[in-house]
């Protein structure tokens, strides 16, 4: 059991920065809808939180972009929660990854007008580093999460794919105001759907390379013509 | 026993580079081995014996694989480079002659050798897991080596170039799989 909060910093025993920053970071989003990502977020947040202003402040010392990594960070956590290993073992891959999605979509509802603002942020030019970090950071949880083993170029452009969608659906879901987010998921079923089409046709292409001409084949015959007779 | 026991989620990043790393060169080998098969077809004498070594080859990579995949290592970046240039490099040396596919097949076990040998110091005791499997397959590099020589790898035309040149490009290879 955790050990209970010191009165001084709100902190328990045993709680380091780290996961300080992962317990505060959905209370900062909470108040980041109203006065952005902000000293001021944190101050609140650490207030709804009991926990010391200070101590707060020095969690989230990297500004804006260290909260909302933050919270990005809580809401891996969130949706590995939602969805450990045994719930996903009898779905297929593209309802795994639906799932995985819609998962953070639901964790992020209740802070749309803060994941608004993160957005902002992100898309200024000096974050793009940090925001293409982001986006990848939560297309590779989703993909180990769903049980992908590839070990070669796919592990790449599997992330790159999902990254990207996930970031498209995100700003679906901004300005989605339909029930349920019923938009939002469409969006996403159909972005998921051209993934699937365009994969079978890239296996249709590349499969049988049997059937191809080959220059080291046809090379190796006309080096080893006498071997081969 | 050297250094204390990794923490469960604590980051290998030695071990994990190790990993992507050996990978990397199965795989490369494989290619190779591939290449090499491609021209030689397989009614060539020595064919027989290249394809029980790439069979090898596959055992260990497929270890490797569910090893990155359990531990959630990222694979090389430039594992389509090593698809291409393995592939190449096995064509050109069977294209040169039998005997130099056997020269490349020794330049590179011994280049693998020297490698995991490194792997080994380094590791310690600290991944009995990782450092088993290098032990394991390390005896079967040694022996392919040995299989290259003994089907005249050493006559092979301008064979200390050729093996010298192909040990360069193995290092090579190796420094960038590390980082990449």
């Amino acid at each position: 059991m955790i050990a209970p909060p010191r009165p001084e910093t709100g902190m328990s025993e045993d709680e380091t920065l780290d996961s300080l920053r992962l317990r505060l970071a959905p209370l900062v989003a909470a108040n980041a809808a109203f006065d952005g990502w902000s000293k001021d977020a944190v101050a609140m947040a650490a207030d709804d939180a009991g926990v010391d202003r200070d101590v707060a402040a020095l969690a989230f010392d990297g500004g804006a972009m260290a909260m909302i990594d933050a919270w990005f960070a809580s809401v891996d956590v969130a949706m590995l929660t939602r969805f450990p290993p045994d719930a996903l073992a009898t779905m297929k891959i593209r309802e795994r990854i639906t799932a995985l999605v819609e998962a953070r979509l639901a964790i992020l509802a209740p802070h749309r007008e803060a994941l608004r603002r993160a957005q902002a942020i992100l898309a200024m030019p000096r974050y793009a580093s940090r925001a293409a970090q982001l986006g990848w950071r939560a297309a590779d949880i989703i993909w180990r999460a769903a049980g992908d083993a590839a070990v070669d170029y796919n592990h790449y452009t599997k992330r790159a794919t999902l990254g990207a969608v996930y970031a498209a659906t995100q700003f679906v879901f901004v300005n989605d105001e339909s029930e349920d987010h019923a938009e939002t998921r469409a969006f996403l079923a159909r972005r998921i759907e051209g993934i699937m089409n365009f994969e079978k046709a890239k296996a249709r292409f590349t499969g049988n390379s049997d059937q191809h001409f080959s220059i080291p084949r046809f090379l190796g015959r006309l080096r080893y013509r006498a071997a081969n007779r | 026993m050297t250094g204390p026991a990794p923490r469960p989620g604590q980051r290998r990043t030695g071990a994990d580079a190790m990993l992507r790393v050996d990978q990397a060169g199965e795989y490369g080998a494989i290619r190779i081995y591939a290449g090499q098969l491609a021209v030689l077809g397989d009614r060539h004498p020595m064919s027989r014996e290249i394809a029980r070594m790439a069979a090898q080859e596959e055992r260990h990579r497929k270890h490797f694989d569910a090893m990155m995949a359990q531990r959630g290592v990222r694979p090389t970046m430039l594992q389509p480079f090593w698809h291409v240039a393995g592939f190449a490099l096995g064509a050109a040396t069977a294209l040169l002659g039998p005997q130099a596919a056997m020269a490349c097949t020794a330049a590179i076990e011994t280049e693998i050798d020297d490698h995991y040998g490194r792997q080994l110091d380094d590791l310690g005791g600290q991944d009995p897991e990782l450092s088993g499997a290098i032990a394991d397959f390390r005896a079967e590099e040694v022996e392919h080596r040995e299989t290259a020589i003994a089907h005249g790898a050493e006559s092979a035309p301008a064979y200390p170039l050729l093996s010298g040149l192909i040990r360069l490009g193995c290092r090579a290879a190796i420094t960038l799989s590390q980082r990449l």
